[in-house]
């Protein structure tokens, strides 16, 4: 290695040498920005020769030119300036910072790049694009904003899981989340939640203190974090201070929320007509009626419902009012060499279901320092606390949303006010009252850095990273709670992730004359990850008065639990450009992990790109309409490592027996297992029109993932039942299209559109043991199909004779459109997909006057949703659940046509897993929606105030879809398989007015 | 400014390399690999344990078998009336091919049989004077797996028929390696109970007369006695039933109540599965019992039809129900403790067992027929009965092992049939679980379940 580290240094120095030419006239002078402060590094060039320099680390520089020459000042970030060389020997020149949509620095990872000359596809979203969304979590804020990023909340639970995916599933069994980075430093994304749902580990990020997120696309971009970014990358930038005066920034709001949708149940009225209906057809007028009046007894508590004296709204109970609060404060500024940014917020968020509640606090100090014109350092630090007060996972009896299978009659209330214990189902109300689950994270993030330029054109930066993310969990029943039996249970967890990153490189950027620009990032990079859980569980209280672990009489469970990863990777990346318009960029990542076999433990990932601005060519640089006309192409490999860390290995683990120690195989190893590999193609096309008034780009990918990880089935005869494998090939493909107009550039009117619509069309390629199918619950992956293709009976209807549900025996060779009331005799098939193939968002933002007003629109087209929850809530009196009203239109008598079978207690009568339950989710959204109005200068000027603003802003305010569930994207969080909903909260809309006030 | 500028060089030289390759070569913190594992005697006998642990989980005789055994069987005697469509598909007798506790019964059963099989294969490494209590330990546990999988997954066993029916597949081999084929085809129902007999034997021969909580010589003898029974091999069943009775040293309980809800095994606990509030699971609590004693409020309740089959007034047994405080059911008192082990041979059932064995075979090997049922329907305060028939006996195995895992089993061993299903209707039979058939090509399903 040092071998071949003197190499590249020789390599550099020789790269140094500096061009030199023949003079008529030398002028010299300073560069500085708007702020005053000298830009080292910028490229100073006479237009149409090869001459050119840079500035010092003063801004300083000395070019030779002749008198009548355009002498080119250009640096990334900012507008270029083109000065005429005249008499003076001095110019001295300001740049401004670049505002177009093209002009923009994208974060590529170790570095930025102006988009204008970017090679890759990366989606860029600034502050503006997500403040004031009134969610708790920053991925909620960016939906609809960026092509093919899909952005998807569990449900709507505070604390909820949220999945991202871009450019499609990449992956089957190693998640599909993109890697997160923020200000350089990997953040640790792994649910720790212990009730069974996952919680949002990015919720302790608050929105205020984000100037920009990057995501990070194609394999180009994404290849130089190699095997972590096969799922793309996010680079989320912090707020930096500038230069001034200290900047005073106060925004405020507050509002209401409530579920995006409800749904219709039976009243009492109803359900003891349907009830009584299914009793009698199932055993009969007199033994049914008999039967199922035992059962209203039972359910009415005492009531009189043959009076209908009770009609409860058991959906109302669970459903809450919302309310939110969000407040940051933050100052910021700078001197010539101290640059500071520091704020605070505070979120309250309570939840629209009943007992969800979430409160944070973050707060954050950036500050850099030139110690040197050629040292600088500083340190980004934040730290936060997040506590949630938790409701069940949507599979237990006691998530509130589970109370709509509780029949009208049932009073949720006792005469003395005490929730009614008595109810066919656990009345959460108790458990409510009851019990509690508390969580609490507390998370710090920070990084010291130190960037050295060795010259202008060469410097060095090293980072030191860190993220501790520690979890602690309270939870108590009490003896009231349903299923309590042991006088009160008490669980405590804590966990803590601490992840460190040292990442060391060195970056060479030098334009040769205005003919070649060349930037070489090489370095090194080393991950370590620990992570330590332990916990407690206790029984038998005194009183309910104590809730904590001292006070279990009996200690009952407890588990204490190490773990890491450790990631080495050496990396490097070239950008050259030639002529400004053939650009050409290759990258190359050497990853080590700890998570895989001593023989499979490194990979390689490399990329190549190239683009080709033909608008600065001479044919078209004089056309006035077309500003930027850009083709790239990129290829690259990236890898996925996300597959737990000793997933590789036969384990055997600790139990007991009686209290006395045993072991026990927990897992079937595969010494062969590697990372899952990702080679995308990209084919994109940006283009600028008449000044850029409107930009756009479409893109074109393909990506192939190979060796799948994946828990592959086993034959349970073997004693474990699934085995981790690299298996199989599948393929994302799709376009992307992105549009940003500027409708109407006005004095006192701008109105600006920006559009995106992708597709990605899923297949999986090849599956081992010759392709054959792998089956998961309602879940197939099969070759031809989309990933996790729904697959299950296909209901067809109900036999208008008897009232009998039908499926399809879709037997092969059968004939087709037969049918059976046995599902046994039917055969399962392929009936939809739980991934969107179209995703899309479309934003206005106008200003008139003080007036500022903007919406996002959001859509998905092409997924399915199944609801799981359908076979007890819409089965046609099956059971005692509460059904939803459409159970009405169920058969009655021959010759009805319709699509609910004939009611039928215990008769199981459609109620298998099939295409009954299974619906188009496609939807349409208004997302978020914002009107502002700003106080007039001359007003705000008298307060000593820079701005004031007011402004109303909504989220998820209109859904237009099809579905009959709760709401087309709410799906379950107990991990019952993909595109299921299972008693899924739909998510908040949300209300909220609010104040900024700058000063 | 020179020398600055060189330390500055070899100090970032320096930082480039602060990651080092060894660092990569992590090692799991709480877990072990196969090769460790089946390394040393002292790991052997913990897989011993673990596969106890494993048999003792919720999927086998935590309670599901037990539970499923009944819920087959069950007409009017009890009611599923839990919200779980799973167990009600059971008790409706009409399962799916998808029936989650149905695919869990079968890979733990797997489970404990690959945990046995690995013990069994590595004894060498056992300190010797310990091979044979070990080796007789893994026999019983591994025949106690196949013979329930093979009730459940295969038709009844037919004594004197070659029994060709299929049963489930016989696994003998521990299995570490999971690279190579694992597919495997069926055993018809005859081998696999040659096996389990086999093992049974074994064990016997090699199970100490006393073994604290784990299985003994006379574990090994009651389950025999069990199985004999179900094949209607009744010497064997006699023999083995009189053989515990009279050597194991065990006696009924002073009272019926006195039978269940034990923290520790009971003199009557032939062989028990071990709950403590620590570990061990107990499934049955969860279904039967009511939420103040760790249940569900009462998924199966007990209905008219099964009291009214008790003849006498003072039988405890007819009285040992409570009312569910959620849904006013009446549940069965043999679950209300949900820390206590859970009783699985009882001397009882070897008296029933001597009784119904001698009674067919025309002796009084032990103690007359009546005597061995009179024995029981005392011991709970009930009436003595001056003869039995078969009837009798019968009928006192369901009143005394109501609950316990017994009933389908005793339908189809005497051909009686179930409501409207006659024993060896192929609905009685389980499907093989659909995620199986999907993995194992080598797999038939049972007829009846469609394709």
């Amino acid at each position: 290695m040092k071998v071949k580290l003197n190499f590249f240094v020789t390599l550099l120095i020789g790269l140094i040498v500096q061009f030199s030419y023949a003079q008529q006239k030398t002028v010299t002078g300073t560069v500085i920005d708007e702020q005053g402060i000298p830009l080292p590094g910028v490229n100073v060039i006479v237009e149409g020769t090869v001459t050119g320099t840079q500035t010092d680390f003063d801004g300083n520089y000395s070019i030779n030119g002749e008198v009548g020459e355009t002498i080119v000042f250009s640096f990334v970030g900012f507008q270029s300036v083109e000065q005429v060389l005249g008499t003076s020997d001095t110019i001295n020149v300001t740049l401004v910072e670049a505002t177009g949509e093209l002009e923009e620095v994208v974060v590529v990872g170790y570095g930025t790049q102006s988009k204008r000359k970017l090679t890759d596809n990366i989606s860029k979203l600034t502050s503006e694009d997500i403040s004031e969304v009134p969610t708790p979590s920053i991925q909620n804020a960016i939906a609809g904003k960026a092509a093919g990023v899909q952005v998807s909340q569990v449900n709507g639970k505070v604390e909820g899981g949220v999945n991202i995916r871009i450019r499609g599933v990449a992956s089957i069994g190693a998640g599909s989340e993109p890697l997160y980075v923020l200000d350089g430093v990997p953040l640790i994304n792994n649910n720790e939640s212990n009730n069974g749902a996952p919680t949002n580990p990015l919720v302790t990020l608050s929105s205020n203190e984000i100037e920009s997120i990057d995501i990070l696309k194609d394999a180009s971009a994404a290849a130089v974090y190699g095997s972590r970014g096969a799922n793309g990358v996010v680079i989320i930038t912090t707020k930096k201070g500038k230069q001034g005066k200290g900047r005073f920034s106060l925004n405020y709001s507050t509002g209401v929320s409530e579920p995006t949708n409800t749904r219709e149940w039976l009243n009492s009225n109803e359900y003891i007509e349907l009830m009584t209906e299914a009793a009698v057809n199932s055993f009969g007028e007199a033994d049914g009626t008999e039967y199922i009046e035992g059962i209203f007894d039972f359910l009415a508590n005492g009531t009189d419902w043959r009076n209908r004296e009770v009609d409860t709204d058991w959906q109302d109970l669970a459903f809450q009012n919302g309310q939110t609060t969000d407040a940051d404060v933050s100052v910021s500024g700078g001197s010539e060499n101290t640059s500071y940014f520091f704020s605070g917020a505070y979120n309250n968020t309570k939840g629209i279901i009943t007992g969800n509640d979430l409160e944070r606090v973050t707060a954050r100090a950036n500050i850099s320092h030139r110690v040197s014109d050629k040292f600088n350092a500083g340190m980004n630090i934040s730290f936060s606390r997040t506590e949630i007060d938790r409701i069940a996972n949507d599979n237990a009896f006691v998530n509130p949303i589970q109370a709509i299978a509780q029949p009208a009659i049932s009073p949720a209330y006792l005469e003395n006010g005490d929730p009614n214990p008595n109810t066919i189902y656990p009345n959460f109300l108790l458990q409510e009252k009851h019990a509690f689950f508390n969580t609490n994270i507390r998370r710090v993030t920070g990084k010291t850095f130190a960037e050295y330029l060795f010259f202008p054109s060469l410097k060095f930066n090293t980072d030191f990273g860190y993220d501790l993310y520690y979890q602690t969990e309270d939870n108590y029943v009490g003896r009231l709670a349903p299923f309590q039996s042991t006088n009160g249970q008490a669980y405590a967890s804590s966990v803590g992730t601490e992840s460190y990153v040292s990442s060391n490189y060195f970056t060479y950027d030098k334009s040769f004359g205005n003919v070649h620009d060349l930037e070489v990032v090489v370095g090194v990079e080393y991950n370590h990850t620990n992570r330590r859980f332990q916990s407690v569980t206790g029984i038998e209280f005194p009183t309910d008065d104590f809730t904590t672990i001292a006070s279990a009489a009996e200690i009952t469970a407890g588990n204490g639990e190490l773990s890491g990863n450790r990631f080495l990777s050496y990396f490097g990346r070239a950008t050259y450009s030639f002529l400004d318009r053939y650009l050409f960029k290759a990258s190359i990542r050497h990853d080590g992990s700890s998570r895989f076999g001593n023989e499979n433990q490194f990979g390689t990932f490399p990329s190549l790109a190239g683009g080709w601005i033909v608008s600065e060519e001479e044919f078209l640089r004089e056309n006035d309409v077309l500003s930027l006309l850009k083709f790239r192409v990129s290829w690259g490999k990236t890898g996925n490592a996300n597959i737990g860390d000793f997933a590789s290995r036969n384990l055997f683990t600790g139990t007991s027996y009686n209290q006395r120690p045993g072991i026990a195989p927990s897992q079937a190893g595969n010494t062969l297992l590697t990372w899952e590999n990702v080679e995308q193609y990209n084919y994109g096309v940006d283009f600028g029109i008449i000044n850029d008034r409107i930009s756009g780009s479409v893109d074109y990918y393909v990506k192939n993932s190979d060796g799948l990880l994946f828990s592959v089935p086993l034959p349970g005869t073997s004693g474990q039942d699934v085995i981790t494998r690299n298996i199989g090939v599948m393929q994302n493909s799709g376009i992307e299209f992105a549009l940003n107009t500027d409708n109407v550039v006005r004095e006192n009117f701008t109105w600006s559109t920006s559009f995106n619509l992708s597709q990605n069309r899923n297949e999986v390629k090849s599956l081992p043991n010759n392709g054959a199918d792998i089956i998961t619950g309602q879940n197939i992956f099969r070759e031809g199909q989309p990933i996790s293709a729904f697959y299950m009976l296909e209901y067809a209807g109900v036999d208008p004779e008897n009232g009998d549900a039908l499926y399809f025996t879709n037997e092969e060779g059968g004939v087709s459109g037969e049918t059976t009331n046995n599902p046994n005799d039917a055969r399962r098939v392929v009936a939809g997909s739980p991934y969107p193939l179209w995703i899309g968002g479309l934003t206005n933002t106008m200003n008139f006057g003080g007036f500022d007003f903007n919406f996002t629109f959001q859509g998905e087209w092409g997924a399915d949703i199944y609801n799981a929850g359908g076979i007890y809530q819409s089965a046609n009196g099956d059971y005692f659940d509460n059904q939803s009203r459409d159970q009405l239109n169920r058969w009655q008598q021959p010759g009805d046509i319709t699509d609910v079978p004939q009611a039928r207690l215990f008769g199981a009568n459609g109620t298998v897993q099939s295409t009954r339950y299974l619906q188009n989710a496609d939807f349409i959204r208004l997302r978020n929606l914002t009107f502002g109005y700003t106080i007039p200068t001359q007003v705000t000027e008298n307060l000593k105030l820079e701005t004031f603003r007011v402004y109303f802003t909504g989220f998820n305010l209109l859904t237009f879809t099809d579905y009959d569930g709760y709401d087309p994207e709410a799906r379950s969080d107990a991990g019952q398989g993909a595109g299921v909903d299972f008693y899924s909260p739909p998510p908040a809309r949300t209300y909220s007015v609010g104040v900024n006030i700058n000063f | 400014m020179k020398n600055y500028k060189l330390i500055l060089s070899s100090l970032s030289a320096a930082l480039l390399f602060v990651g080092c390759e060894d660092n990569l070569n992590l090692e799991p913190f709480q877990e072990i690999s196969t090769e460790v594992a089946i390394a040393t005697g002292e790991n052997i006998e913990n897989i011993l344990i673990g596969t106890y642990a494993e048999a003792g989980e919720n999927d086998s005789y935590g309670g599901d078998i037990q539970m499923f055994s009944d819920l087959y069987g069950f007409t009017n005697e009890a009611t599923w009336g839990g919200t779980f469509s799973q167990p009600r598909e059971v008790f409706n007798k009409r399962i799916f091919t998808d029936n989650v506790y149905v695919r869990n019964i079968w890979l733990n059963g797997y489970e404990v049989i690959n945990g046995a099989n690995l013990v069994i294969d590595n004894l060498s490494l056992v300190d010797e004077e310990r091979q044979a209590t070990v080796e007789g330990e893994a026999k019983f546990l591994r025949a106690l797996a196949y013979f329930d999988l093979v009730r459940l997954f295969g038709q009844q066993y037919e004594a004197g028929e070659e029994n060709t029916q299929q049963g489930v597949p016989l696994s003998l081999q521990g299995i570490t390696d999971y690279s190579g084929d694992l597919n495997i085809a069926r055993s018809s129902v005859e081998e696999v109970y040659s096996q389990v007999v086999s093992d049974l034997t074994d064990a016997y021969e090699m199970l100490p007369e006393t073994n604290g909580i784990f299985a003994d010589k006379y574990s090994a003898q009651g389950l025999l006695a069990r199985v004999y029974l179900q094949m209607g091999n009744y010497e064997g069943a006699r023999d083995a039933a009189d053989d515990v009775i009279e050597n194991s040293g065990h006696s009924l309980a002073a009272s019926y109540a006195g039978a269940f809800n034990n923290d520790a095994d009971s003199s009557e606990d032939v062989f028990a599965f071990q709950v403590t509030s620590q570990d061990g699971d107990n499934d049955l609590i969860v279904h039967y019992a009511d939420q103040a004693a760790g249940g569900r409020g009462g998924d199966i309740t007990i209905n008219d039809a099964f009291v009214d089959k008790f003849d006498s007034e003072e039988d405890e047994r007819a009285d040992f129900f409570y009312e569910s405080a959620q849904n006013d059911g009446r549940l069965t008192g043999k679950y209300t403790n949900q820390f206590a082990n859970i009783p699985f041979i009882r001397l009882a059932e070897m008296y029933l067992i001597r009784a119904e064995a001698n009674f067919r075979l025309g002796t009084e090997v032990g103690n007359s027929p009546a005597d061995d049922v009179n024995m029981v329907r005392n011991r709970a305060n009930a009436s003595s009965l001056s003869s039995v028939d078969l009837e009798d006996i019968l009928l006192e195995r369901e009143l005394e092992l109501a609950f316990e895992g017994f009933l389908i089993h005793d339908l189809k061993r005497t051909k009686r049939s179930v409501g409207e299903l006659s024993y060896d209707d192929q609905a009685l039979v389980f499907p093989i679980p659909q995620r199986e058939i999907d993995v194992n090509t080598l797999l038939d399903q049972n007829p009846g379940y469609g394709i």
